[in-house]
Parts: structure tokens; sequence; C-alpha cells
């Protein structure tokens, strides 16, 4: 075998090519880019949550120092400009379609939340933007604030088209049948649970550089996005009604998005509009507290769950009453997130044969709620796996023994859930078993009794998650609602000299793309990585792709590069046929190497590569010069990774801090093209997976205001609040794409909360507790300890 | 409108003139908390005086005590050697602020004039006996602190040492807030021969203060057991996201358990 | 956010009713108050410079009476705009009581705190805090300005 091949290929794990660059503090972010002529732009912002706009004004303001334009809600009216869209739609129980109120990029006549954008003010420096905003006079008549969602329904009308302020109502699964399941049922479980509301903090801060060039009419936008192609499509068409090919969108390097960075905000379009205005580039970069009150948050998420059990423990049944908070507008995801993206993955890892759910989807005066790391998934997991093992102690069984009986078994595949999904493959015990030998789950009470002699409450908990990933096939999504394909886009250029420049749809913001899709390419071609370079992000550059979301990168955009290599491989054993004077059936291409079979005679891929740029001995009658393809690749299912987390606490009574003290995680991503990099991203996963249950909450208060908007009271998780992770796989290769992968970006911070929570509420239960809501902070974990006393006493 | 004056004299002396000459002027020592403030635009002082080069920062034994200069770094008092053997506690209560990047910014002197609530070093200040020593007089620490942010030292008064008493024994425990990591609560625990006290940090609305109950209950038993029939009231402790009154309470006197050992 | 405290004061009511309408009174009470100019029977334009730690920001507002039920109290509410820091109010709900044997007077209130923008977003853990120390401060000065009054 190749020595190359063996060193860089799938399956290894090299070193990421891009750390260099960011460890050094290299990396080309947006807000480093500067353009002559370059303004600053900073927009003032509500401080209240809902009101009406009486009067702005902006006088003082446009004579500020430095200014050079100031700008109102009026003015973009004036110029007609569009407001952001969202991007995937359901339809309501009542045959009704989602409710999409307007949402102007800078506000008109009322402000929705506290951070609604109520004026800009470009300047020459971002000082002299703010000192000038602080000019600004805003007179607002203030309207009681809604931000209890589940209660929503009774406040204030926060938009006149989304009445009772529900965006949609919305259901899947057959509910007669689904109710006849909970009457007839030997046990049902009862629950309801929440999830949190998450701020995404992406390490880099959102920020926009746009620019207009008057003489071709064209704008060029640097922006901190996760998808360009669909940033561009967005403004092109929705926002300035211009040919795309007059907007250039370039997302460089990325600090992170978790989400986040799907959606195509005000600010960056604003930016695009004033440097026509202008006529000059304008940049704005968004500081720590525009983060937490502008970027779309997370989660934000309350379930009402039945289980219905026969007499022998299996389930016969589950209905889910959710209510979800999307927030002052809908974004580009909000609505998919807690509907498709939720309610069909109810079936989690078992044999469901009658499911029901309903999802209501309110209006409150908050920042909008949108995708954030597994983005309904782990919404479903989370009510799905706290159902499971509260099930499992009430009916006295082992909680990894009722997962069992319950798991879709492994001949059962492809596997019809009753909420819409095929699963195409899975193998449940394996993983199970595999993360209970990791943990040594066997001998648990023997450290649980240990841990009581130290007076410590040491519990275990698991969660036996599955997770959809690349969304597909587009026609599947079209059906659903969504308003974009979902196929992804590859070019492989092969160069004169051998080497290779792969251009992607796909977008990484820290996901180790130039790796990854590099080794993709180095493996199927037989050459070193780094003759490979993966270019991304630029939509002058790149064919036109959806970017990345929803760990879709490897399985949709992985499979694009793979199939566009296949067809480079074709075209070469075309010209290898006839440099070697051989039919093409003939040819072998391995290692690198295209050999007529049974003989000494080959070609080197490099040799091919320059015939087919200096085609003085080529096949011209019959083929065209040049060695480059592209490829867009629809996949004909989702990807379902799946897998088992546990993980084991002790619980301090004395103070109610909870240590994770370990845990295992085993995976079925299917094949692995990076191993190291997939662990990096369970590892990721399961951090952002522990704030979410044990750290971050974000919290608004009774009128609006958020109060957590910064670190001193937003709680990130950080390295000494986790554990050494035990990381492990199983593998079933995914069946519809050729690299047999599945994807493993989000898999952890769906998994992790229900373990964390299950394994506390173990630890708690010889207390007499029973449920505990995320996040599970020092102070909730005390009082609960106290209340049980309290009860005990009595 | 934002604009401030930025003067960095070499002694104290230069310093106060300094401050003098501006209408609402600010001492300028390590900036973690004053710098953000001005970022923030929450204060717009017309000057600032950094009083980094006034030569502020020694450390030294002064049998009895030991004195540390105002402009002495976090990090430093955390790795001084006569720290560490005369009052190791105070090591360990400088080594657990903040990260690294702040404990090497960070002094003694901008932790005390400012009196967060939240911060470390007033409880070390309180229980072991200090003196503030500023340009005009010495100030006992009883004395000191007045309420949440409020000190004794009047416009324009520079912090320049303070000594802090030798104790037989001493402790510091903190809870740290789980977002900004300074104390939900602190507590410092000095032993002198004529007593122990206790001074508590991160819980009392008034900023830090000295627990006279476990101070009596200490002094006559420095054991942990003596706190066990402790009723700590909730009275005037901090309400806020993260932890009400009646938790403050309790790990008040958890930490003070874990502190007298 | 309810913040409730009394005092005794050994003033017959009316004495401390009239106190609490005059603006001299509680332009002294009204802590960092820099000025208070009464627009009508009712509305009182206020600035005050608060400074917490090491913030310090202007406040600009109005102080609003309400409730008004002489002499046995009303609801004392003032509400400023701190540029960029955002926006602050607090209202007060005040009450008299006399005891006839005596001839003394408690004065009793109940306070609700609400702050807007950055005052909320960075200095939550503070709110609470200081909303009780400013209540204290007013309530406390004001008493201290009627008993030393009434002692000279
Ligand atoms: C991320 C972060 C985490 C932190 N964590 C903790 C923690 O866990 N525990 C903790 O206790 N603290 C913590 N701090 C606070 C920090 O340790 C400093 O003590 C604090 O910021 C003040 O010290 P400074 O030297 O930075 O003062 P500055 O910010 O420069 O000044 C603060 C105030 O004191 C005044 N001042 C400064 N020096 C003098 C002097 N000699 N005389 C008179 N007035 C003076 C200034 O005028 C100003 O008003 C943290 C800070 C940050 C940014």
């Amino acid at each position: 075998m190749n020595e190359v091949t063996k060193i860089d290929g799938i399956g290894s794990s090299v070193r990421r090519t891009e750390d260099k660059k960011f460890l050094t503090g290299k990396g080309r972010y947006t807000d480093d880019i500067n353009r002559p002529g370059q303004v600053q732009a900073y927009f003032l912002r509500s401080d209240v949550a809902h009101a009406e706009i009486k009067s702005i004004d902006t006088k003082a303001a446009q004579s500020a120092p430095g200014v050079v334009g100031v700008f109102t809600g009026a003015d973009i009216a004036v110029d007609k400009v569009g407001g952001p869209i969202c991007g995937w739609v359901v339809p309501c129980r009542d045959g009704s379609s989602t409710k999409e109120p307007p949402h102007p990029l800078l506000a008109q006549g009322k402000v929705r939340f506290v951070g609604d954008a109520v004026a800009v003010v470009v300047a020459e420096t971002m000082e002299q933007a703010k000192s000038a905003a602080e000019l600004i006079d805003v007179d607002y008549n203030e309207l009681t604030p809604v931000v209890d969602f589940v209660n929503a329904d009774k406040g204030a009308q926060i938009h006149e088209e989304v009445p009772n302020n529900c965006y949609f109502d919305w259901e899947l699964g057959d509910e007669g049948a689904t109710n006849k399941a909970i009457e007839r049922a030997a046990k049902v479980v009862k629950l309801s649970v929440r999830n949190n509301r998450l701020v995404p903090n992406a390490m880099e801060p959102r920020s926009a550089l746009a620019e207009y060039d008057s003489l071709d009419e064209s704008y060029t936008l640097h922006t901190t996005s996760q998808n360009p192609h669909l940033t561009r499509l967005v403004l092109a068409a929705f926002m300035f009604a211009i040919p795309e090919s007059k907007l250039r969108v370039i997302a460089p390097d990325v600090g992170g998005g978790f989400g986040s960075k799907i959606y195509v905000y005000i600010e960056e379009a604003v930016c695009v509009w004033a440097s026509k205005k202008i006529g000059r580039p304008v940049k704005w970069t968004a500081d720590r507290t525009q983060a937490f009150l502008t970027d779309c948050h997370g989660r934000d998420h309350v379930n009402d769950v039945q289980l219905a059990l026969d007499e022998n423990n299996k389930i016969i049944g589950l209905r889910v009453d959710t209510v979800c908070n999307l927030g002052a507008y809908l974004s580009a995801f909000s609505v998919v997130v807690p509907t498709i993206l939720h309610g069909t993955l109810l079936s989690g890892q078992y044999d469901i044969p009658a499911i029901y759910t309903n999802v209501k989807g309110m209006a409150t005066n908050t920042v909008n709620v949108d995708a954030y790391r597994g983005a309904g998934r782990p919404e479903a997991t989370y009510l799905l796996e706290r159902t499971m093992e509260t099930a499992a102690k009430e009916v006295g069984m082992d909680p990894a023994e009722f997962r069992r009986i319950n798991f879709i078994p492994k001949d059962a595949f492809p596997y019809q859930t009753q909420v819409a999904l095929q699963y195409d493959i899975g193998d449940y015990e394996p993983h199970l078993d595999k993360a209970m030998e990791m943990i040594d789950y066997s001998n648990f009470e023997k450290r649980r009794a240990e841990a009581a002699k130290r007076g410590m409450y040491r519990g275990i908990g698991m969660s036996s998650y599955i997770e959809a990933c690349g969304l597909a096939p587009s026609a599947v999504v079209g059906a659903l609602g969504g308003r974009v394909g979902q196929w992804e886009s590859a070019s492989v250029r092969v160069n004169p000299t051998g080497t290779i420049s792969v251009f992607t749809g796909s977008h990484s913001h820290g996901q180790g793309h130039a790796t990854t899709f590099a080794q993709i390419v180095a493996d199927k071609l037989g050459i070193p990585m780094e003759n490979v370079e993966v270019i991304h992000g630029d939509t002058d550059k790149t064919p036109f792709g959806m970017g990345s979301y929803g760990s879709r990168s490897l399985a949709s955009g992985g499979s694009a590069i793979s199939k566009a290599v296949d067809k480079i491989i074709n075209k070469s054993k075309k010209i290898a046929a006839h440099l070697l004077e051989a039919s093409e059936d003939d040819i072998d291409f391995k290692d690198g190497k295209f050999v007529v079979g049974g003989t000494d005679k080959e070609k080197a891929f490099g040799e091919i590569a320059l015939a087919a740029y200096v085609p003085h001995n080529y096949p011209l009658e019959t083929l065209e010069p040049g060695l480059e393809e592209n490829a867009f690749y629809d996949p004909t299912n989702f990807v379902f990774p799946s897998g088992t987390h546990i993980a084991e606490v002790e619980i301090d009574p004395a103070t109610g801090v909870v240590e994770v003290v370990d845990w295992a995680a085993c995976d079925d991503f299917g094949n692995l093209v990076n191993p190291m990099i997939v662990e990096g991203q369970v590892h990721g996963g399961i951090a952002q997976g522990i704030g979410q249950a044990l750290l971050e909450d974000a919290h608004y208060d009774e009128n609006g205001q958020l109060l957590t908007a910064s670190y001193m009271d937003y709680c990130m998780p950080r390295a000494d609040d986790l554990p050494s992770f035990k990381v492990g796989y199983t593998n079933t290769p995914c069946t519809h794409n050729d690299l047999g992968v599945k994807g493993c970006g989000e898999a952890g911070a769906i998994a992790s909360p229900p373990a964390l929570i299950n394994a506390v509420i173990d630890a708690l239960s010889p207390l007499g507790v029973t449920d505990m809501s995320m996040p599970a902070t020092p102070q909730k974990v005390w009082k609960a300890i106290q209340e049980s006393q309290s009860v005990a006493a009595e | 409108m934002y604009s401030t004056k930025y003067i960095k004299p070499n002694s104290t002396s230069e310093a106060l003139e300094a401050i003098k000459s501006m209408g609402e002027g600010k001492f300028l020592a390590g900036g973690m908390t004053l710098i953000p403030t001005l970022k923030q635009r929450l204060a717009s002082p017309d000057g600032l005086v950094d009083i980094s080069g006034c030569d502020l920062d020694s450390i030294s034994d002064e049998v009895d005590a030991i004195k540390i200069g105002a402009m002495t770094k976090h990090a430093s008092v955390g790795e001084s050697g006569l720290v560490k053997k005369a009052i190791p506690a105070l090591a360990k209560l400088a080594d657990g602020i903040g990260d690294r990047q702040v404990r090497n910014r960070g002094t003694l002197g901008g932790s005390v004039a400012n009196n967060d609530p939240s911060a470390c070093y007033p409880s070390a200040v309180l229980a072991l006996k200090a003196i503030v020593h500023t340009n005009t007089r010495s100030i006992e620490a009883d004395e000191f602190f007045t309420g949440m942010f409020e000190t004794l030292l009047e416009e324009n008064e520079i912090i320049e040492a303070i000594s802090f008493s030798k104790p037989a024994k001493a402790n510091y425990v903190k809870f740290p807030n789980p977002a900004s990591r300074y104390a939900m609560v602190g507590v410092f625990v000095a032993q002198f021969n004529d007593g122990v006290r206790v001074a508590v940090t991160g819980a009392g609305e008034g900023g830090v203060f000295r627990h006279a109950e476990m101070e009596a209950a200490l002094s006559s038993n420095y054991n942990a057991d003596a706190l066990s029939a402790l009723e700590i009231s909730s009275e005037g402790l901090i309400s806020d996201l993260h932890a009400s009154p009646e938790y403050r309470a309790n790990l008040i006197k958890e930490m003070t358990k874990r502190a007298v050992v | 956010m309810e913040i409730k405290d009394s005092y005794e004061l050994p003033l017959p009511k009316e004495r401390v009713w009239a106190a609490l309408n005059d603006e001299q009174f509680l332009k002294k009470s009204i802590p960092w108050c820099e000025k208070l100019e009464r627009r009508s029977e009712t509305e009182l334009a206020a600035e005050v410079k608060l400074k917490i730690g090491p913030m310090s920001t202007r406040f600009t507002g109005n102080i609003t009476l309400s409730d008004i039920d002489p002499p046995n109290g009303y609801t004392i509410t003032g509400s400023g705009k701190g540029g960029i820091a955002g926006a602050a109010s607090g209202s007060a709900r005040v009450k008299l009581i006399e005891d006839k044997d005596t001839l003394s007077t408690t004065l009793s209130y109940e306070v609700s705190a609400q702050v807007k923008g950055k005052i909320a977003q960075l200095g939550s853990r503070l709110i609470q805090s200081t909303a009780k120390k400013l209540s204290k401060n007013f309530f406390g000065s004001f008493v201290k300005q009627l008993e030393d009054m009434d002692k000279s």
C-alpha cells in the first residue's frame, strides 16, 4: 500500500492543517479586513422590550463630529428594502400557514425586543458613531412586554399579523392512535421538561464589511456567515432585488457559529445598503454585549410528555405537547427547529408504534430563537431520554435494560418511524454495551457506596440518542416546508502539475474542512494531502452551495467532493487509456497510478493531469482537454448517527455543587475520515451539553431586560468544569452515501444534557428527588436537597 | 465627549498633584475594573493618573505584619516567598482571583479601593486586622470599609500600602460565582492570640463584613464542629440571579467550616 | 423586587407629611441629587449623579407624586434616563401612621425598582442591593433631617 495514503487518507488522525494560523493568532476574520475609505456603523438599539416609537430625533447626531450619515427605518422604507426572511415554514393544524410578520431592517413604528435596531449611525470611527448615537432622542410609548412564552397567547399582541402571539400551531403523527395507546396502556409515564434558553457565544462576534463599486454597480460583503451563498441569495433576491451576480459574499475565517450565523441579520443588510448610500465601505462589528442581545438564541422550549407502556414495559405510544419561544421575529430556521427537526426525532432509538406531537411557536419580546448546535434534536432527545429514565425507575427496571427491550431491533432496518423518518441503518445495543463497559457500569453501586462514605451523593445517568443530520432529500425538504434545496456542491480542479483545488459550497467555521476534505481527495486519488487545497466561503470562487449547519458538511459536502473526484478518475482513465494505448476497460486506478491490468504499463496521476492541460498527445476528438469536474449531490435520505452517553456525577450536599466525575461516549458516526477531528467535535459537543445542563441560562426579567448579558452572569463551561471524556465508537456505515459517513458535529450536544440530568436525579434519588430542571445550578440542587430533607422530616 | 487625559507620574506626590489638577480624575491601577467601565462608557473621568510608576509594589516583612504595596499585582502576592511563609492564606487568596491575565494586572490597592461586594481581598484586609496606609493617614480595617463599593477613602486619597498582621493560623475559602468566578461567598478566617476573626465577602449587601457569632464560636473552640449548632441569618445578604440570601447563608457556614482546618 | 422598611419619628404626622411635600427636604434626601425643580403640584424635574463603584452616570428625569392621601401617604416615583447606561425607575409607596398617645409617627415604605439597558445587562448582580441601599439612603437621610430639625 502507498505510504502516503496510509498517513493522510481516510481514517487517519491527521493534524488540522488550518490550526497553525489560528493558534498563532493569524486567522483572517471579517473585522481584520479593512478597505480604503472605510467608515464604521453603530446601531442604536432599543433598551425597552416592547414599545411604539413616537418619534426619533436624529438632528444632533447628524451634525456630530465625524458623522457621515444617520438613518432610521423611514429611510429603509423609502428605498423599499426588504427584511430578513424565514427559510422554512410549516402548516398549522387549522389549515393556515405559519404567520410571517415583516421584519424591517431598522424598526418601523415599533420595537419588539431589547436590542432591536432603531437607527444606524455611520461615522469615520466607531467611537464617533457611538457618541453620535447617544445624541439620538427616541420617544417611546411603552407597551406591556410579553416575556413568559408559555402564556404568551394571553399577552399584548406583538405583531398585527400574529394573533395570540402564535406563529404556528403544528402537529405530526397519529393523534387518534396515540391517544388510544395511552388509554389502553398498563402504565402512562408523565413528565414536563424544559430546555433552557441559551446564548450561542461564538468566540468571534458578528461582523460585516460592505463595499459598493459604482463602476460596475456591484457590492462585496465580507461577513460572519455559515452559508455565504444563502446570504447572497437572501440579500440579492429578497432584500435588494438585484441580480446575484452583482453581489459577492465572502465569509473568510469565521470564529464559530453553532447555528447563530446561519441567519442573514439586519446589520449585514444595513451595511450593504449604507455602502451605496454613502459611497464608502461600511464596517460593523458587534461587541460582546450586542452579541448577547442580538445573536439568535437557542432552545427555550417546554414539553408535556406522556409515554404509554404495556404490561411488559414495551412502549406502545408517545404524546408530546410542546410550546416554544421563537422571540420577536422569525429567523432562518426558527420554525423548522422545534417542528421538523424535533417532532420527527421523537421515536429516538425505539420502536414506538404510535406517536403524536403538537408544537406551538410563540412570539415574545425577546430576541429571535433559532438553530443552536443540535437544533431540535437535543430537545427531542432530552424529553425522550428523561422520560425513558423516569419510566425505567417507575417500573423498577434498570434504565439500560428498559432501553434495550424497547430498541429498534438490528434486523428491522430500514426502519420506518411513526414520525416521517426512515432510518436506513443502525444497531443500538453495541453502543449501549460498549458505553456501559467503558464506564464500568456494573460496579457503579460500589462507587456510589464509597462516595456515600465521603458524604457525597454519586449518580449515573445515560442517554441513547438518535440524530438526523444532513437534511435531505430536497424533494422531501420541500414537501415539509423548506424553501431551499438541501444538496451540496463541489468543484474539483486538477491543476496541470497534478495538485488539486477543491471548491466546496460547504463552509468551515471551526470544523476542519480544510483537513477532512483534503483527506478524502488525497485518499481517493492516492496523492499527498499537501497537494490538495480546499477553498470555501467566497461566492465568486465556489459553486452555489448551502453552507454548514446540521452536521451536513461531510455527509453532503464530502459526498459531493467524492462524486466530483469519481468523475475526475473516470476522465483520467480515458486519458490514461489513450496514453497507454489500451482499452479504458483495462485501466485500473490504484494508489495514484493508472495501470493496464496484468501489465507493468502505468501512468502516474500527475502525468495524466499534465496531458489534460498540455494535450499534445490526447484524444481531442472524443475528449475535452482540462481536468475539472463539478458535482451536485442531493442525498437520498438523512444520515442517522446514534450512540449512548453515560455520565457519572458526584454531588456535594452541603453546597449543591455537581461534579461531573466520569463520562463515556460511544457513538456510531459510520466511517470516520479523521478520528481526531471527530473526537474534538464530540468533546466540544459534550462541553456545550454540560454547559446547558449545569451552567447556562439566558434570563430575561419580567420587563424583557436581558439580565445575563455578560460573562459576569452568563456562565460558560470552562475546562475545569469538565472531566476527561472517554470516547468510543461503533460503526454501521451509512447505506446511501459513497463514504459511508454520518455526521458528528452535534451529537455531543444532543446526547449529553439528558445523560447528565439523569445522573443528577439518580444521585439524589435516595433523597426522593425525582425531577431537576436545567441548568442544575448549585443553588437549585441545594434547594432540592433541602426540600427533600424537610419533606422527610415531616 | 469621551476623551480623557492620561498621565503617568513617577511618585505619589506627583500623582496627587496631577489628580488635583483634574476636575474629576481617577487613579488607574491594574485597570481591570476601571478600563472595562470606561469602555462601556459608564464613567467618563476627565483624566486618568496611572500610578504604576510610583514605586508602590514592594512587599516587606515588618515583624508582626507583612506590608504590601498598593500596586502589587495579585500574581506577585501569590508568588511571594515572604507572603507564602508568613500568611499562606493570603497567597492562596491572590492565586484564586480571576484568571492569569487578571492576576498579572489587577492590584491589591485597586481591589481594596474599589471594595466590590464580591471581591476577595477585602475579606483578608478585615480578617487580618490590616492597616490601610494612605498618603495622609493609616486606617484600621474595621473602619475602612463603609458599604458596598464604599470606603473611608476621601476623594483623591491614595492607598500606598496595606499591612496585614501575621496570624497564628488563617485560611481563605471561596465559593466562586459559577459565571464570573468572583466570590459568591468567600470566608477569610484568621486566628490570633486574642481571638479569631471571620470576614465574609460576596454575601453582604453592604460589602465585606465580620461575622461576630462565628468569631465567638471559633475563639472558644477553633474547630469546624464549633459552628455546627450556629444558625446563620440571611438578613442583609445579597439576592441575585445566582444565589438567594438563604443559600448564601448556608455557604457562609459551609465555607467557614472548610476554612477551619 | 420588593423592598420594605419603616422608621419611627417622634413627630406628629402632619409634620412628616409637610416634609414629604417640601422639595428642599426631598432634594437633600435624594442621594446625589444635583437638581430638583418643581414643575407642578405633583411633578418635579430631577438630576441625579449616581455613583456605584467605578460607574458614575448622570440621570435626568422626573419625580412624580401620586395616590396622594394627605396626610397619610403617597407614592413617590422617580424615573430617569442615564443616556448610554440605560434607565432606572423606582417607586416607593409611603405610609404614615400616627400613634396618638406618644405623638410619634411610623413612616413605612415599600419600594419597587426597575432598570433598563446597560445597567440591567451588566449589573444585574447589583440591582437589588443598590435599590435597597438607595431607598435606605433616601429615607434614612429624610428621617435624619427631620430629627435634626426637631432637635434644633
Ligand atoms: C475577569 C475578571 C475576573 C476577576 N475575578 C476576581 C476575583 O475572583 N476576585 C477578586 O477579588 N477580584 C476579581 N477581579 C477584580 C480584579 O482582581 C482587580 O482587583 C480589580 O479589577 C481592581 O484592581 P485594579 O488594579 O485592576 O484596579 P483599577 O481597575 O485600576 O481601579 C479600580 C478602582 O480603584 C481605584 N484605585 C486603584 N488603585 C488605587 C489606589 N492605590 N488608591 C486609591 N484608589 C485606587 C481606581 O481609581 C478605580 O476607581 C476580576 C477582574 C476581572 C476583569
